[in-house]
């Protein structure tokens, strides 16, 4: 029977491209988005998060890779942002997938599965105006060594950390920047070695490696697809 | 009434100072000429007490909660004055299986060791951004650098705490600093009986756990380190190299 992965953030410009790409693959997919559909959850809430799971087991069987894809995101500085709004923002990112992690951990070590979040470059390096954001994600990646650590041997943990990739997010950080999309896309590209921004095939490439058995020493590592922009 | 020279001494805030690192950090800034205010959650006493020795304040207050974090603030600088530097240090140390981790405990760990900083830095970024001077240091913990087993809350919210701060860095530069202390094994009332037996003692390049105040030390220098932003600095006798 072929592999199940549960990919979260299914609808977004990454998240489309995972479950071409672990379809493509022959990866049974079981898709959830907050958009709707039968795998519907906010994962900012327990219950939900923990019932996504049995839905998931109900109608598959089985997990063996679970993929945190999903995230949300505002701009606001520090001291403007609505401590509720910016807490739902840690407690759908960060949160969310703790949870998700440890509900769905029965199922993986049974599988011998593994786990890959997807964090940011700004969880990396910050980025002005979204300390909710880059808390969540560097959470995740505090996340991925401990989970590597507890789960192993069974279970590999790993995370990947992209920089600008070419998402419907572009929208949002042009809008916040003032500027048009194209200025937005350019602006990023400078700022690579690699003058250029990244595309979800490829971060969805990034994940395919990690929970494949190429990857089979990898465990509580951080893969950062950004163009060079974290280079030391 | 307050002399001319205790009116003129920069204030700051350590939270979570009853004990441990932020008591340490607490006496080490009142010998530097600081008035303290000294936060706690549960250790009254001990905080009243340590304030009296140093000549700072107590203050109560649930760093978790946003809004009495912002009372806290507005006490403080109403009574000793505007604070120039603020300690995020509030924090606990919990082990569990992750299977084990209540709902509960996750959303505890997480808002008082990340919005101890969040609601801090909320709460004195507008006076310090104001005043055009201003530095935080946040304390994090050399295990949100190298993970743990048992401990994926803790680690997870102290590797937060480090992208919030990074991210703070950023946003709040040039008028106000802020930098991370991840600490190692320290010898503190969090620390797990196991990490003070010489068969883990001995596994540390430095071969012996650190001191409250020399992670005080550290912290004094991030405070005042003029060129020093967004960085997170271990003192963690060479648990953690590279």
């Amino acid at each position: 029977m072929s592999p199940v992965a549960l990919i979260t953030g299914s609808a977004g410009g990454i998240g489309q491209a995972l479950v071409t790409r672990f379809g493509a693959e022959g990866w049974q997919v079981a898709a959830a988005t907050h958009r709707g559909g039968e795998l519907a959850a906010d994962l900012a809430d327990p219950d939900q998060v923990g019932r996504l799971v049995e839905r998931v087991l109900d109608r598959f069987g089985r997990l063996d890779s679970l993929i945190i894809n999903h995230a949300r995101l505002a701009m606001a500085a520090v001291d403007e942002h609505d401590p509720v709004d910016w807490w739902r923002i840690v407690d759908t990112n960060l949160s969310g997938a703790f949870c998700l992690a440890r509900d769905a951990a029965p199922y993986l070590i049974a599988a011998e599965g593994s786990i890959v979040f997807i964090a940011s470059e700004w969880g990396v390096s910050g980025w002005p105006r979204a300390t909710a954001y880059a808390a969540s994600k560097a959470g995740l990646i505090g996340l991925t060594r401990a989970l590597a650590r507890e789960l192993a041997p069974t279970v590999r943990v790993n995370a990947l950390a992209p920089g600008a990739i070419d998402t419907p997010q572009m929208e949002v950080d042009a809008r916040d920047a003032g500027v048009s999309i194209g200025e937005i896309r350019a602006r990023y590209a400078r700022g690579a070695p690699l003058r250029r921004i990244g595309t979800p095939t490829e971060v969805a490439a990034s994940v395919a490696f990690l929970v494949s058995s190429d990857a089979a020493n990898y465990t509580g590592q951080v893969l950062h697809p950004n163009g060079g922009t974290t280079t030391p | 009434m307050s002399s001319p020279l205790e009116r003129s001494s920069p204030v700051a805030l350590v939270t979570g100072a009853s004990s441990g690192i932020g008591a340490a950090t607490a006496e080490r800034l009142a010998a530097s000429g600081y008035r303290v205010a000294v936060h706690y959650g549960s250790g009254r006493d001990r905080a009243e007490r340590l304030a009296a020795a140093i000549g700072g304040a107590a203050y109560a207050a649930d760093v978790a909660d946003p809004d009495a974090v912002a009372v806290l603030v507005g006490r403080i600088e109403a009574e000793l004055g505007p604070i120039e530097l603020a300690i995020c240090n509030a924090g606990f140390y919990e082990e569990q299986p992750l299977a084990e981790v209540t709902d509960a405990a996750w959303r505890r760990t997480l808002r008082v060791m990340l919005g101890g900083c969040f609601h801090v830095a909320r709460a004195v970024v507008p006076g310090m951004r104001r005043r055009r001077a201003g530095s935080i240091v946040t304390v994090a913990s050399e295990l949100a650098l190298v993970g743990g087993i048992g401990i994926a809350p803790y680690v997870a919210a102290k590797a937060a705490v480090i992208g919030f701060s990074r991210a703070l860095a950023r946003e709040v530069a040039p008028e106000i600093r802020v930098n991370v202390v991840a600490p190692g094994p320290v010898d503190t009332p969090l620390l797990p009986d196991r990490d003070r037996q010489p068969d883990y003692t001995a596994t540390i390049p430095l071969r012996r756990i650190g001191r409250p105040d020399e992670i005080a030390e550290a912290i004094l220098h991030l405070a005042g380190a003029t060129f020093t932003t967004g960085q997170v600095y271990s003192p963690n006798g060479g648990v953690v190299i590279g």
